[in-house]
């Protein structure tokens, strides 16, 4: 038993556990630390709050990962989805009140099943056809909630307002003196994060995961080899809604107001881009994706506050820019997200010192300015660590194409 | 009967701006596969070009000099930003032009302000609207029909006829072999590109009388430009032309005689889109793209 728990994976399993337990109670915990460079940015009592947000983006960014890097299929009606669960959770606790739990799963399991009827019509669409048949389903959305038909159950363009029309999500009588309402709601939203983080770590290690990028790698060499790509293409469609529907039922409690249009194309598109940013068929990715997700205002405050700002030049008006411009060059730069860009570091600082790398545009003219510096470094690196030197460009090579999981 | 045909031929005015659009994102997807979410913010970009030219050009000056901006832009965009991520992952390139949806925006936002612009109709096209029988459109939207209209039968000269539009025909169909034939490919993208801002530069100054001339003009047009170019196939001009105006007429009619109580025309507009890609999976006029394994 205790030399279980002595293996390293085992112990730090038990960390990040206790790491994400203990996170509500630590700006109480460790106060002194609240003037030290990164941990005081941690501990402020608002990283709680981002906290949360970030754990309901983790499930949804994961159901999209899983539809759109694991099987390939562009989905830019995502947030459709979301909504759907969003709906159905917050009309099941506010009219008919359903308790947390089973609404909850409801919305999951009800999402799910609409996914999964979707993806039939699916099947015979691929790329950009794909993308813009499912970004129909999301421009059609807010006339379809606002419709007289439904507005007895989503009030139309008012939306439901979950703290007025529902019982507010507080801490359950027994924990109530010892759990504050922003850290019970901090544990409704990680609790399940955690959960479906596990789910789809072990939905993409097993048959289902392989049959799912066989089938986004080759369509007709997956059908060779006996998968179903009909059905696998749809199963993808069910999960990737059923983790979209979770998410969403857990959005009633992160955003006040739920309206029609609350879940528009922008945040479809977002979506998107922020699984490529963190990386496509990668758990870490997903789970950088809902980091930048969760902090992307933050990020552009910070870039903002660098640049000085005069009357003449409205900084703020660029914001925009700002953003965009982070976007294209992340993109350009690690065209493999932050999680490939990890799993690649060590053959990229090979390839950095052979001067193996073909930068181009803007990011060739970066590169060619920190090339002497970059190079100086790793060289030192690279001398005083011998056993990695020598052969490994030739031995790295062979697996440039064949060892991409990410091009398709 | 007298009220359908005046329906439809409203829906005709707001689809061919569609139409034009989608004309512009269908050059660019036909020779480098990018489906460009920057499109609108582009043509937006260069018709505020022009307009800031209209103070001291007449306005067929400023109307060329708006196109040769967009034009450049486009061409500088494909060849500084777009060129790098082509190697890698398909999503990339899709996620460039997100960010520079963005970008364009807010700069343009920046240089001209939030407030609408008067933009005039050309020459041709100004005027008190034309009655032809029972049915009343105004001059500024048979001009855009009538452009874009034009603009097909250029383009289609372009690709069918000449030998640049065969050398772009043949970069996307297969790059390599292009090459080896001794066709410059990336010119040939950079042309498509540049040629694309060109047209979607023409479809923001026709646009911008009817819809008037804000940073967010093309907001709503773009993604039902889109929608016109998946319905009539992303390889086609045609088919662009075809879905805008489809598109634009189903909207309007679906707007028009609508049992229910509240608006349903966008949900209809879709199902018909859906129904299309059922039967037809690229669009009505788009070419089965053959794969070898």
């Amino acid at each position: 038993m205790t030399r279980t728990l002595l293996r390293p994976r085992t112990l730090g399993l038990v960390l990040l556990g206790l790491l994400i337990l203990g996170f509500p109670y630590f700006n109480t915990m460790f106060e002194f630390m609240s003037g030290w460079p990164v941990l005081g940015w941690l501990l402020d009592p608002f990283r709680v709050f981002q906290a949360m947000r970030f754990g309901v983006w983790l499930i949804v960014l994961m159901g999209l990962n899983l539809l759109t890097g694991y099987n390939g299929q562009i989905s830019l009606g995502y947030a459709a989805f979301v909504a759907v669960g969003a709906y159905v959770a917050a009309i099941l606790m506010t009219q008919y009140g359903v308790h947390v739990i089973p609404a909850v799963v409801a919305a999951g399991a009800f999402t799910g099943v609409v996914g999964f009827l979707v993806g039939a019509p699916a099947l015979r669409l691929s790329g950009p056809y794909l993308a813009i048949a499912t970004l129909a389903l999301v421009i059609a959305l807010p006339q379809v909630l606002k419709h007289d038909l439904v507005s007895d159950w989503t009030h139309a363009s008012q939306g439901i307002n979950f703290y007025e029309q529902g019982t507010p999500p507080v801490t359950p009588g027994v924990l109530e003196d010892r759990v504050a309402t922003n850290q019970w709601l901090y544990y409704c939203a990680i609790v399940p994060a955690v959960i479906m983080t596990v789910l789809a770590w072990n939905i993409t290690r097993s048959r289902m995961g392989r049959a799912f990028l066989a089938v986004r790698d080759t369509e007709l060499g997956a059908e060779h080899m006996g998968v179903n790509v009909a059905l696998y293409k749809m199963t993808a469609f069910g999960i990737s809604s059923f983790y979209a529907g979770i998410g969403g039922a857990l959005f009633v409690f992160t955003e006040a107001v739920l309206g029609p249009s609350t879940f528009d194309v922008m945040m479809s598109i977002t979506m998107l881009v922020m699984i490529v940013l963190g990386g496509l068929a990668s758990i870490l990715g997903s789970i950088f994706a809902a980091a930048i997700m969760a902090l992307r205002v933050d990020i552009v405050d910070k870039v903002v506050n660098l640049i000085p700002r005069g009357e003449e030049f409205r900084i703020d008006s660029l914001r925009g820019a700002i953003y965009g411009s982070l976007l294209v060059i992340s993109v350009i730069a690690g065209p493999w997200g932050l999680a490939g860009g990890l799993r690649r570091l060590p053959r990229i600082r090979d390839r950095l010192v052979a001067g193996k790398f073909r930068f181009l545009g803007v990011s060739g003219m970066v590169y060619t300015a920190v090339r002497p510096f970059l190079l100086r470094r790793l060289r030192g690196a690279k001398s005083a660590d011998p056993s990695r030197q020598g052969g490994t460009e030739a031995r790295d090579e062979p697996h440039q194409e064949g060892g991409d999981t990410h091009r398709r | 009967m007298g009220e359908f045909i005046q329906q439809v031929a409203i829906g005709l005015a707001t689809g061919s701006i569609y139409a034009l659009l989608a004309l512009a994102i269908v050059l660019i997807y036909r020779s480098t596969e990018v489906v460009n979410f920057a499109q609108g913010e582009m043509a937006m970009l260069g018709t505020f070009i022009a307009w800031s030219f209209l103070n001291q050009f007449g306005y067929w000056q400023a109307f060329i000099l708006g196109i040769i901006a967009a034009a450049l832009l486009g061409g500088a965009l494909e060849r500084v930003l777009l060129r790098p991520v082509e190697e890698g992952p398909v999503l990339n390139p899709v996620i460039l032009t997100i960010g520079l949806f963005t970008v364009l925006n807010s700069v343009a936002l920046w240089l001209y302000g939030g407030d609408p612009k008067p933009f005039p109709a050309a020459p041709p096209f100004r005027g008190g609207p034309l009655e032809v029988g029972s049915v009343v459109i105004s001059r500024a939207n048979v001009g855009v029909f009538c452009t874009a209209v034009v603009l097909m039968v250029i383009l289609y000269v372009l690709f069918n006829y000449t030998k640049i539009g065969l050398a772009m025909r043949g970069t996307a169909l297969n790059r390599t072999a292009a090459r080896l034939v001794g066709i410059r490919a990336g010119q040939m993208l950079t042309l498509g590109w540049a040629l694309s801002a060109g047209v979607g530069a023409i479809a923001g100054m026709l646009a911008a009388p009817v819809v008037a001339l804000s940073t967010n003009m093309m907001f709503a047009v773009i993604l039902f430009a889109f929608a016109g170019a998946v319905l009539g196939g992303l390889t086609s001009p045609m088919g662009a032309i075809l879905g805008g105006l489809m598109l634009g007429v189903i909207q309007n009619l679906a707007a028009t005689y609508n049992p229910t109580s509240s608006p349903i025309d966008l949900p209809v507009a879709f199902l018909v889109i859906i129904a299309v890609l059922m039967i037809r999976p690229t669009g009505l006029l788009g070419k089965r793209a053959v794969r070898k394994v």
